[in-house]
């Protein structure tokens, strides 16, 4: 990750170009980092817990004193101190092992609500390596996915979707195709060629059923004959026919699924396994990929994933039982908050009052640290050193972009400097977190031995932000016990009153870790495009039969507990079940995140799974009834129709693969001669094709423009200022929806309409292409808005506020606008500036490429390029000859300079 | 009926009013007052204390703004075009049309500053040199706007004064005091020489003339806000005489509601009869038949141009959520009306009385249906919003009833509302034939 | 012309009287005639027969000063501020026309009111003492601009002609 910093404060994150998972780019929670560096609610200093339960100011030395006298006094009893952290890597982990070793030991855990339990498990199962490998989605011809969201929460997002897009582009007349299976149609599976809605927990059988279609067509190509016969024994009851009922799709949808993954070569099949026969689906679709041979192609071990070093979810509850038993004195929570992510809150809340001290290393206040005894505020990772390994050997450094903005203090130079109080510091003999870190970084010099000074390569490491060098590949052998697997059938019941409840990590806010960020608040949701809250997904059948309509609250009831939230009816969750976002519902998590929605991990069973030990997410059997209230839901979409409007468009593959693109494009007959454009045109090109609908271009323009965060309120009245928004249309039937994303921002006509209806020339054109708001002009008569057809001005309808420290944020190229002025999209104006000023210094022309909106910079799809249309050789010229190419509402003939791909749509996959 | 008592019963109209004017009168500031704070509310916290949003960016501001706009017109319809065409029985009632289009005009001005985001920089719309050479978007038609109605504002105010000037001097006659003083300004030393007669005739003639193309122009303006964008629901070629027809419309049932209790209180029967609101029910049924054919050729154009988003909007228009505004415009504007075909409607004062008032409501309801059902849902369906008013919005449109009114509370008592010579012209002129006659 | 200040004003009820004096009068061979009148009358001009009012010019005048200033306005300030706007030209007539419309009719307006002022001789702070409030009401005046020696024959005449009432000396 790239920080500009101005005057001493971090004003803007893009990712780092060398970085080989992010390549430069940002999901919208990566953007949003900025938010928790300038959280209005941040702990500025430690705090101490008073005998009123409140909180009281504490000085550094003190708490570290109260801490190291606590420790200090288990001496020999090291096993009542207790570290949880979240999933660390590098440094800071080696460190907090170190330090508890110094300690005489302790309990450590790296506690994730999404720990990926079940993949491991089958990977070890099927494998022998309890680790999550490499998925080259980039190359594999065909993709299913069993309820994987790989493009907005599972494992690497921004990597994936790189790589999903670069599948999914049309090459040579073909491109990847993709199956998404799964009970609920998430952000991954609306990208997706065709969503297979199977029942919850059916997966699994899927996956086997496909394996038997595979092996009766002999195209198992992975297997010997032996192999074959033995599965075609012990998974003779899992042939279509057997099965179709349950999962509930056709035997006939099975064979041609079964056949196409095995045709198309290499594909690759994708497993999340949150039901509660989650390691049964991780290792039948282990098996598929193996039957098909994609094991060692598609699926590679090596590198590995650091997600596979997360602690289990049976590993908390071991803890917990500890705590309960009064074995642990001194508890330690670093950036974790299992108060909100542990199903058992009020149990572990219970325990957590039989530990003498819990120390909490909290950015922010949560649910977690309000229930602890000292908090010692952490940095938050803009303001530290340190390092961190997502793949085997891809290894990030981080240097801090900032001073720390409060009276707050890195975790690791706590630890030494509780160490050196404790005396103990013989063991621990680093003078602060940062001299750790380059002694770290010394042992990785001497082990790849460059040919450098170590000085060179620190600085080298620094300059590309680490040092890259992906873990070797391993090659895996199936278990043979895998083929003789008795695979549990799961009992499918289906009781008309019972709904099963799929809670899912929020594409905005994760666990729930990024809802105190406004940014990601008013974020619209991908699928839904509702803000600041969370809902209820259900299905119009299901809604009919219940009697809820939109809006309306409801309870919903599962055997551990009740949440009430509003309706949303929606095709996009399979009859019989209902889906819940994970991430809102904070009780204590600063102003933005307070008592909006509710937390639906509370609802979810506290027995782990029993063969991972991982939490079962997707299993609880739910009733839902009225409460009469209506709750409505702010939404940034007026209609998820395109109401024939041709807005998204989308061309069939077939009528691409035989060229018959309708009709070129006509040119309109002009009442004006052109005008000219002297120097350059800006302009740019937007592939529907890559998009995915993430909103991480949405984030990156709040980011870099300054734009103003309103609330639920003034949503709800149509009233954000995003200059860029991912429209969604919805061109499906009412239970299978077909979701179509475009991003829309200013579309810098040639004609513009608003133009010449502003009385005052507040807009215009200028000679570079772009339409100018100038705000010192804007009288705000909105007739510019009006007349837009694009609708993408923005009005600022009060002053809005960025509270402190939040305008330290402000990005000071962007002017912060006034109560009463019209704004919009400029193409970034300020990045073009200084460019071409960089350009006129040293006499020389701006090159394609050079300049790149916040937008484009961070979409991790590349779906967005910009450019000059005037020069015929830049890369936005040559991409908009695409035959996809449209203008949106070309009949206006407003000649936008931007111009869109039109989504290929391939169709369902077919024998 | 001979000149003195013409001059003594208009006359009659100016003396101190009763406790009844000034309760209407302090009704009235008080209404003024509470819009004035809702517009003080508007400018210091923004216009998001609005129902408007993004979309619909103008609602119940516009609205008012046409519909006052459109209010002016009849009196300029009578006092000029049915001047120039000789029509005889304006006479009685032209001045209190007049009245009403100057008034009018004062509160329709008033909006195109309100509705602004920031307010304080209305005079940014008007062409003034400056030292940064910043000039106004000619192209505008909101400037177009700014040009029409300022001038039509001091035309019609020219106009009314001019008119004013020889009633003036019969009123300077029969005051004294301050009063005196105040109207002997006004009459600007008028003696009604054959010399001033001659010119001031000439000049009411050629600011008739002039009046008359300016008022179709100005409403043809004010449409072009509309049919100049690309609006579907707006870009119509149809909209300047629609909305000429329609403001005369409005105007015409305006000055009825108006002359009604006008003539009542005053006892003016014998110069404002029943045969003058005769007429301009006839008017109104031919207005009102002009716009209903409006509404029809609207509809099947947009149907026969077969363009997706031109026929959502009208659909929408008549079954979405602003399908009781426009089910109201339909039959206040266009069917009531033809109720005046009935000689009995159109002669009975409480029918005619209550029919202008539904057409009042029927064209301020037209102009908002135009102009937030066509906002409502524009060319992306993404961006589709409704318009809800808030109390900012319903509370400066009640104010600007109560500032109109309020001009013509303090017109009814300061100026003869009927005017003194044009009601003695078409008195037959005193003659040594007919010495009986006093 | 006779002293300025010096003449005779008749006052009648019936506009035909005063009709008939005037005719008297120019048959005398006065042409210093003025009449005041509550209401204008064609046949009181007819009567006196004066010029047609020059006002008709001073409109065209305006009308054309109108034009002319706003086609400078509008060409002259987009040139001098030249900015492309909704893809036109910088000089765009069409909706130029809507300015010129409005300021041809605006400077009319303004110079017809600008025209009847200065030719009525309007406004002026005192009202002759020719003038008799009556004269608004319902009589009819007829001035007469004489020396003092003709008031007699002039006193006569309007006599004669049906006048109720005669000053001398107003002016």
């Amino acid at each position: 990750m790239l920080v500009k910093t101005v005057e001493g404060r971090a004003i803007k994150v893009e990712g780092n170009p060398d970085h080989p998972v992010n390549r430069g780019r940002l999901c919208a929670r990566g953007q949003a980092s900025l938010q928790g560096l300038y959280n209005p609610d941040r702990i500025q200093q430690p705090l101490k817990k008073g005998a009123d339960e409140s909180f009281q100011p504490i000085l550094w030395e003190a708490t570290e004193k109260i801490l190291a006298g606590k420790l200090a006094e288990l001496k020999g009893q090291a096993g009542r101190i207790a570290f949880v952290t979240p999933l660390l890597t590098g440094s800071l982990d080696n460190l907090i092992d170190t330090w508890l070793k110094a300690l005489g030991g302790g309990r450590r855990l790296r506690y994730e609500l999404i720990g990926y339990e079940s993949l491991r498990e089958a990977n070890r199962i099927a494998f022998g390596l309890q680790k999550i490998p490499s998925y080259d989605i980039e190359h594999a011809r065909l993709i299913f996915s069993f309820g994987a969201d790989f493009l907005e929460t599972w494992l690497s997002p921004v990597e994936f979707a790189r790589q999903f897009a670069s599948m999914r582009s049309y090459r040579e007349g073909r491109m990847g195709r993709f199956v998404y299976i799964g009970p609920r149609l998430s952000l991954t599976g609306a990208n997706s060629d065709e969503w297979i809605a199977v029942r919850p927990g059916t997966e699994a059988l899927l996956a086997l059923s496909m394996i038997q279609v595979i092996i009766a067509d002999n195209l198992a190509s992975g297997l010997s004959q032996a192999e074959v016969r033995e599965l075609r024994i012990h998974g003779a009851g899992f042939a279509p026919e057997s099965v179709a009922e349950k999962i509930g799709i056709s035997a006939d949808k099975i064979r041609v699924l079964g056949r196409e993954f095995a045709r198309q070569r290499p594909s690759l099949a994708l497993a999340d396994g949150k039901s509660a026969s989650g390691t049964e689906t991780c290792v039948a679709v282990n098996l598929l990929n193996y039957v098909v041979g994609n094991v060692g192609q598609t699926v590679q071990f090596g590198p590995n994933a650091a997600a596979g070093k997360a602690s289990s979810y049976s590993d908390v509850r071991k803890l917990i039982e500890a705590m309960e038993q009064g074995k642990i004195s001194v508890l330690l929570l670093a950036g974790v908050n299992p108060v909100f992510t542990l199903p058992e809150a009020s149990r572990f809340q219970a325990a957590l009052k039989k530990v003498s001290l819990v120390v909490s290393f909290a950015s922010f206040p949560d649910e977690t640290a309000a229930a602890s005894h000292l908090v010692l505020p952490d940095n938050t990772f803009l303001e530290s050193w340190g390092d961190y390994e997502p793949w085997e050997g891809v290894r990030g450094l981080q240097q801090p972009a900032m001073k720390p903005l409060y009276n707050t203090k890195n975790l690791g130079d706590v630890l030494l400097s509780v160490a050196s109080q404790m005396g103990i510091q013989k063991t621990l003999p680093w003078e602060n977190f940062y001299s750790y870190l380059r002694e770290q970084w010394k042992k990785l010099y001497e082990h790849v031995k460059p040919e450098t000074d170590f000085e060179t390569f620190w600085t080298e490491a620094l300059r590309r932000g680490g040092f890259f060098q992906p873990g070797r590949r391993q090659v895996v052998r199936l278990n043979p016990g895998v083929l003789r697997r008795q695979f549990e059938s799961p009992t499918v019941v289906d009781n008309v009153d019972k709904l099963t409840l799929i809670p899912y990590p929020s594409a905005t806010f994760y666990d729930g870790r990024m809802a105190n960020r406004p940014w990601l608040q008013e974020l619209p949701d991908p699928l839904t495009q509702i803000v600041w809250d969370s809902w209820i997904d259900i299905n119009p059948k299901d809604a009919q039969r219940l009697g809820v309509s939109e809006a309306d609250l409801l309870v919903l009831q599962s055997p551990a507990g009740r949440i009430n939230l509003p309706a949303h009816i929606s095709g996009g969750v399979r009859s019989g079940v209902v889906a819940v976002p994970v991430g809102q519902g904070h009780t204590a998590f600063g102003r933005y995140a307070q008592h909006r929605g509710a937390n639906p991990i509370p609802l979810l069973p506290k027995e782990p799974e029993t063969v991972s030990g991982g939490l079962i997410w997707i299993e609880t059997q739910t009733t839902i009834s009225r409460t009469g209230e209506k709750h409505p839901l702010a939404t940034t979409s007026g209609s998820d129709r395109p109401h024939e409007r041709l807005i998204a468009q989308t061309v069939a593959l077939g009528a691409l693969q035989r060229g018959s693109e309708p009709e070129p494009r006509r040119e309109t007959l002009q009442m004006y001669p052109e005008h000219s454009h002297p120097k350059h045109r800006w302009g740019m090109a937007i592939d529907l094709n890559a998009c995915i609908g993430c909103g991480a271009c949405v984030a990156a323009c709040s980011a870099e423009n300054n734009i103003a965060v309103v609330g639920k309120e003034q949503v709800g009245k149509g009233r954000e200022m995003s200059w860029i928004r991912i429209e969604r249309f919805d061109e499906g039937e009412a239970e299978r929806p077909d979701h179509h994303f475009i991003p829309m921002l200013c579309q810098h006509c040639d004609n513009a309409p608003c133009e010449s209806v502003c009385p005052v020339y507040a807009t215009y054109h200028n000679p570079e292409g772009l339409n100018v708001q100038v705000y010192n002009r804007c009288v705000g008569t909105k007739y510019c808005s009006n007349n837009c057809p694009y609708k993408v001005r923005r009005f600022n309808w009060f002053t809005f506020e960025h509270p402190e420290p939040l305008n330290l944020q402000l990005n000071p190229d962007v002017t912060v606008r006034e109560m009463g002025v019209m704004e919009k999209c400029t193409f970034c104006v300020q990045r073009i500036r200084r460019v071409e000023l960089a350009a006129k210094e040293t006499q020389r022309e701006v090159r394609d490429g050079e300049i790149v909106p916040a937008c484009a910079q961070t979409c991790p799809t590349r779906a967005i390029v910009f450019g000059d249309l005037d020069d015929p050789k830049s890369e936005v010229s040559r991409t908009i000859k695409s035959p996809r190419s449209y203008h949106v509402l070309e009949e206006l003939n407003t000649k936008p300079a931007i111009t869109y791909l039109k989504k290929i749509k391939p169709g369902p996959v077919e024998g | 009926m001979n000149y003195s008592q013409v001059d003594n019963d208009v006359l009659r109209a100016m003396q101190a009013p009763g406790w009844r004017y000034y309760a209407i009168l302090s009704a009235d500031l008080v209404v003024l007052a509470w819009g004035i704070f809702a517009w003080r509310y508007t400018v210091q916290r923004g216009l998001g204390v609005w129902g408007i949003n993004h979309p619909v960016m103008w609602a119940m501001d516009i609205t008012n703004f046409v519909f006052w706009v459109g209010i002016a017109h009849s009196g300029t319809l009578i006092s000029a075009i049915l001047y120039l065409f000789r029509v005889r029985w304006r006479a009685g009632i032209y001045r209190t049309a007049e009245a009403v289009t100057v008034f009018a005009l004062f509160t329709a001005a008033l909006f195109p500053v309100i509705h602004l985001g920031r307010p304080w920089f209305f005079y940014w719309l008007f062409p003034y040199p400056q030292a940064g050479g910043l000039w106004i978007n000619f192209r505008s038609p909101l400037i177009w706007d700014v040009f029409a109605v300022s001038t039509y504002m001091i035309i019609s105010v020219l106009f009314f004064f001019t008119g004013l000037v020889p009633d003036m001097a019969v009123v300077r006659n029969r005051t004294s005091g301050w009063r005196h003083k105040i109207y002997a300004f006004m009459a600007q030393g008028w003696q009604g020489t054959d010399s001033q007669w001659r010119h001031y005739k000439a000049a009411y003639l050629f600011l008739a003339a002039l009046a008359t193309p300016l008022v179709i122009s100005v409403h043809s303006v004010v449409s072009w806000d509309f049919a100049q964008t690309i609006v579907p629901g707006w870009h119509s070629t149809i909209f300047a005489p629609y909305f000429v027809a329609g403001a005369i419309h409005s105007g015409l049932a305006m000055v009825i509601m108006l002359l009604i209790p006008v003539r009542r209180v005053f006892r003016l029967d014998a110069y404002l009869t029943q045969s003058h609101l005769e007429n301009l029910a006839k008017l109104i049924i031919l207005t009102g038949l002009i716009v209903g054919y409006a509404y029809v050729v609207e509809t099947y154009i947009a149907w026969y141009s077969n363009n997706i988003p031109e026929w959502q909007h009208f659909t929408f228009q008549i079954t979405g959520e602003y399908a009781i505004p426009f089910w109201i415009m339909i039959l206040f504007n266009s069917l009531v009306p033809l109720l005046f075909f009935l000689k009995p409607i159109r002669t009975s004062t409480p029918w005619l009385f209550g029919i202008a008032v539904l057409i009042n409501i029927g064209m301020w309801m037209e102009r908002f249906v135009i102009i937030v059902s066509s906002l409502a849902h524009e060319y992306d369906p993404y961006s589709w919003g409704l318009f809800v008013p808030t109390w900012v919005d319903i509370s400066i449109t009640a104010g600007s009833f109560a500032w109109f009114f309020l001009w013509f509370l303090l017109f009814a008592k300061l100026l003869p509302v009927v005017s003194i010579v044009e009601v003695k012209e078409e008195l037959p002129p005193p003659m040594m034939g007919q010495k009986g006659e006093r | 012309m006779a002293a300025a200040n010096s003449g005779v004003v008749g006052s009648f009820r019936h506009l035909d009287s005063l009709i008939l004096a005037i005719e008297q009068l120019k048959k005398a061979g006065y042409r210093e005639l003025q009449a005041l009148s509550p209401i204008p009358h064609h046949s009181i001009d007819e009567a006196l027969a004066k010029p047609p009012s020059p006002i008709r010019v001073f409109t065209l005048v305006g009308c054309l000063l109108g034009a002319i200033a706003g086609f400078t306005l509008t060409i002259g300030a987009t040139l001098h501020y030249p900015l492309i706007v909704g893809g036109k030209p910088i000089v765009s007539i069409p909706p130029f026309l809507v300015i010129v419309f409005e300021l041809t009719i605006l400077f009319g307006g303004l110079l017809t009111l600008g025209g009847m002022l200065l030719n009525a001789r309007l406004p002026r702070v005192h009202v002759g003492p020719a003038y008799n409030p009556r004269f608004s009401e319902d009589r009819f005046g007829l001035w007469i601009g004489c020396e003092e020696k003709q008031y007699d024959e002039v006193e006569r005449l309007l006599e004669n002609a049906g006048a109720e009432d005669v000053v001398r000396g107003a002016s």
